[in-house]
């Protein structure tokens, strides 16, 4: 079928738009990343849903493979390094895709909402410590600090509240990043009623406060659909 | 700050701007496509009793100036400056249309927004995509209208089959030979329209760009996810957002679990709600718990990333299926009904009616669809797509209805619907999603 079929039709105003931005949205739930000889890709196995270019990718390498250590428990790296010259489109099962551009910044964003990052940034694994184990959605954080580009998922249209206005309460299974610097701490809502199976059925925030800002997705969903994958 | 507006939106300008000197941009785009974009000035009746109120490319300005067409400037395809305390009394709605000059219809339209600029800086804006429209010619795009004594600005996005000449038509501007006035099927060359003067325009510092202007650090990233500001009461975040703004003696109920953040002093505590837990809990297997929100903040209620619809109940009633609410004013007063029909699931389909003074959040899977009921025919909805109805429509289980779904192995060959019927005015509330 010649492409030209599709114009007016209901899959002719879908086609790639040449963007000069190194991460860009097509559409809500794709992320399309232009790869470059100079700069590397680090992506999510699993997310990428098509290419087109010189691309190829390989399990990222031993030392990074041994920083990210524990974020997997199986054999398989968790993240592939993208390489070459092309066009890479990412996406995890429908979810929001957020492209952020850090300049000199640091994020914090859970592990499972990570799609993809650029090699130059700096990327350190750590596993929750604390409260913030209670977070459902993943028991690893990834640091990410430099300059370059970062894309995020959430499922359902975020929201960035601003720490530094109000101290911020989100619900652990809600939080897709925040910027590092914060102060956090959790505060139990539960009473004595939630002790006889009564509870509000929101036992456990956590707060953030200072100057910065949460991401908070509109779902607090804890099946988390990336583990499972291999 | 922007603020998104939906499409059927409403919003005081007062809420999004104190200045009155607007500046309205109309961008829209597709493939071949030319677009003439005009304001319609209306009178009460939504008449064009007066075409010197019709500003185009033929007529640039209003009699005493209030509204002048500025043309493309700054990303958008047609400008308008809207001087609000100028216009007449007799001139109640401001309607911006845009039509296609020429071959072409509206699906084709690849982007558009209508956005208000005030003081320099975008205020509110209203996007929209062709996969809106079908095969019409022409869209009222917005409206800015008169309502209690002070402007408000309307999202309208409606579509209109024909062209210029058929909306002119539509508001009653005969005038179309006299003037000689350009249609669609004969378009004339546009004259050239004149520099706007810079004065009074609050022309964008930023402008919005229709390609993607590649961002620095990681809050421009992110400012169209930034929280809207404050006001009182219930705000639409986005689509799957709701946000309350809590109150001393204000509290919200809702469905446990729904809190997604929260800024201030909010507490969240158990709601026995006595019947309704007993009969909705014990007898659909899908207990409707909920909780009780008080203090003083801003909560934030959201349910796996489902569309929200708030609802605003004045005095009405609203029956609302108990697994598609969210939240709502704990003023509202509120009852469990039980439709019982032969061969409903679970004994009965169990709704809330709600009513009073108050809002209430519906959530829905996918875009709904309201349909109106009457008297005859009758309205059709399947049980597990029914979200909601108005309270003046009348329900009637139906026999089971034969759906040849034999294909699907495992699949019962027969399927609930109710029916509807009910005074003009009542509508039923439908989801594209069988839950």
């Amino acid at each position: 079928m010649q492409a030209q079929f599709l114009a007016g039709g209901g899959l002719g105003t879908h086609r790639p738009v040449d963007t000069a931005a190194r991460m860009s949205n097509h559409g809500k739930a794709i992320c399309r990343v232009a790869v470059t000889a100079q700069t590397d890709l680090y992506a999510k196995a699993g997310a990428m849903v098509a290419y087109d270019g010189f691309l190829q990718y390989e399990a990222v390498s031993q030392t990074f493979r041994r920083a990210l250590g524990e974020w997997a428990s199986g054999e398989q790296s968790p993240l592939l390094r993208w390489s070459g010259d092309g066009a890479l489109y990412l996406a995890d099962m429908g979810a929001d895709v957020l492209n952020l551009h850090l300049d000199g910044e640091n994020l914090s964003v859970n592990g499972s909402h990570l799609l993809a990052l650029d090699a130059t940034l700096q990327c350190t694994v750590e596993k929750v410590k604390g409260v913030a184990m209670m977070a459902g959605t993943g028991l690893y954080n990834v640091q990410v600090s430099g300059t370059g580009w970062v894309s995020v998922t959430s499922r359902g249209v975020p929201v960035v509240l601003n720490c530094a206005e109000a101290e911020t309460y989100v619900d652990p299974d809600a939080l897709v990043a925040w910027t590092t610097g914060l102060e956090i701490r959790a505060r139990r809502s539960m009473k004595l009623g939630s002790l006889v199976g009564r509870g509000s059925g929101e036992a456990m925030q956590l707060g953030f406060k200072g100057a910065g800002f949460v991401v908070v997705q509109p779902s607090e969903d804890t099946a988390d659909r990336l583990k499972i994958r291999g | 700050m922007s603020r998104e507006l939906a499409k059927a939106s409403r919003v005081r300008v007062s809420e999004l701007t104190s200045s009155t000197d607007l500046y309205l941009g109309v961008h829209i785009a597709g493939p071949g496509l030319t677009f003439d974009i005009s304001c319609f000035g209306l009178d009460a009746e939504e008449r064009l009793s007066d075409d010197r109120y019709f500003v185009f490319f033929n007529q640039p300005n209003s009699p005493e100036q209030s509204i002048r067409l500025l043309g493309a400037q700054e990303g958008d395809s047609e400008s308008f400056a809207v001087a609000l305390p100028q216009v007449p009394e007799t001139v109640h709605k401001l309607a911006l249309t845009a039509t296609i000059d020429g071959d072409g219809q509206m699906s084709q339209v690849a982007s558009g927004y209508v956005r208000i600029v005030a003081d320099g800086a975008e205020v509110g804006r209203y996007s929209f995509t062709g996969t809106e429209f079908s095969t019409e010619r022409a869209v009222m795009l917005a409206d800015v209208y008169r309502r209690g004594g002070e402007w408000r600005f309307a999202a309208v996005g409606q579509g209109f089959d024909g062209g210029l000449q058929a909306l002119l038509e539509n508001f009653g501007g005969e005038a179309l030979e006299e003037n000689d006035e350009p249609t669609a099927e004969t378009p004339v060359a546009p004259i050239p329209v004149q520099a706007p003067a810079p004065t009074l325009v609050a022309v964008p510092a930023q402008p919005a760009q229709p390609a993607e202007p590649v961002p620095v650090g990681v809050r421009v990233s992110l400012t169209k996810y930034t929280e809207l500001p404050e006001c009182p009461g219930w705000v639409q975040q986005n689509d799957n957002l709701v946000r309350a703004t809590l109150t001393k003696g204000q509290d919200v109920l809702a469905v446990q679990g729904s809190m997604v953040a929260y800024q201030g002093k909010a507490d969240f505590a158990y709601e026995a709600s006595g019947m309704l837990r007993k009969l909705v809990g014990n007898l659909t297997g899908q207990p409707l718990k909920l909780m009780r929100v008080s203090g003083e903040g801003q909560v934030f209620l959201a349910d796996e990333a489902c569309d929200l619809h708030m609802v605003r109940l004045e005095g009405d009633s609203f029956c609302v299926g108990s697994d598609r609410l969210l939240a709502f004013d704990a003023n509202l007063e509120y009852e469990v009904r039980r439709i019982e029909g032969e061969g409903l699931p679970n004994g009965g389909y169990f709704t809330l009616q709600l009513s009073g003074h108050g809002t209430l959040v519906v959530k829905t899977n996918g875009i709904p669809v309201l349909l109106p009921v009457t008297p005859v025919p009758e309205t059709y909805v399947d049980v597990q797509a029914l979200v909601a109805w108005s309270k003046g429509a009348q329900v009637i289980t139906t026999a089971p209805v034969r759906i040849r779904r034999s294909s699907y192995a495992g699949h019962t060959a027969q399927s609930h619907s109710l029916q509807f019927r009910g005074a003009p005015g009542n509508f039923v509330v439908v989801q594209p999603f069988e839950v």
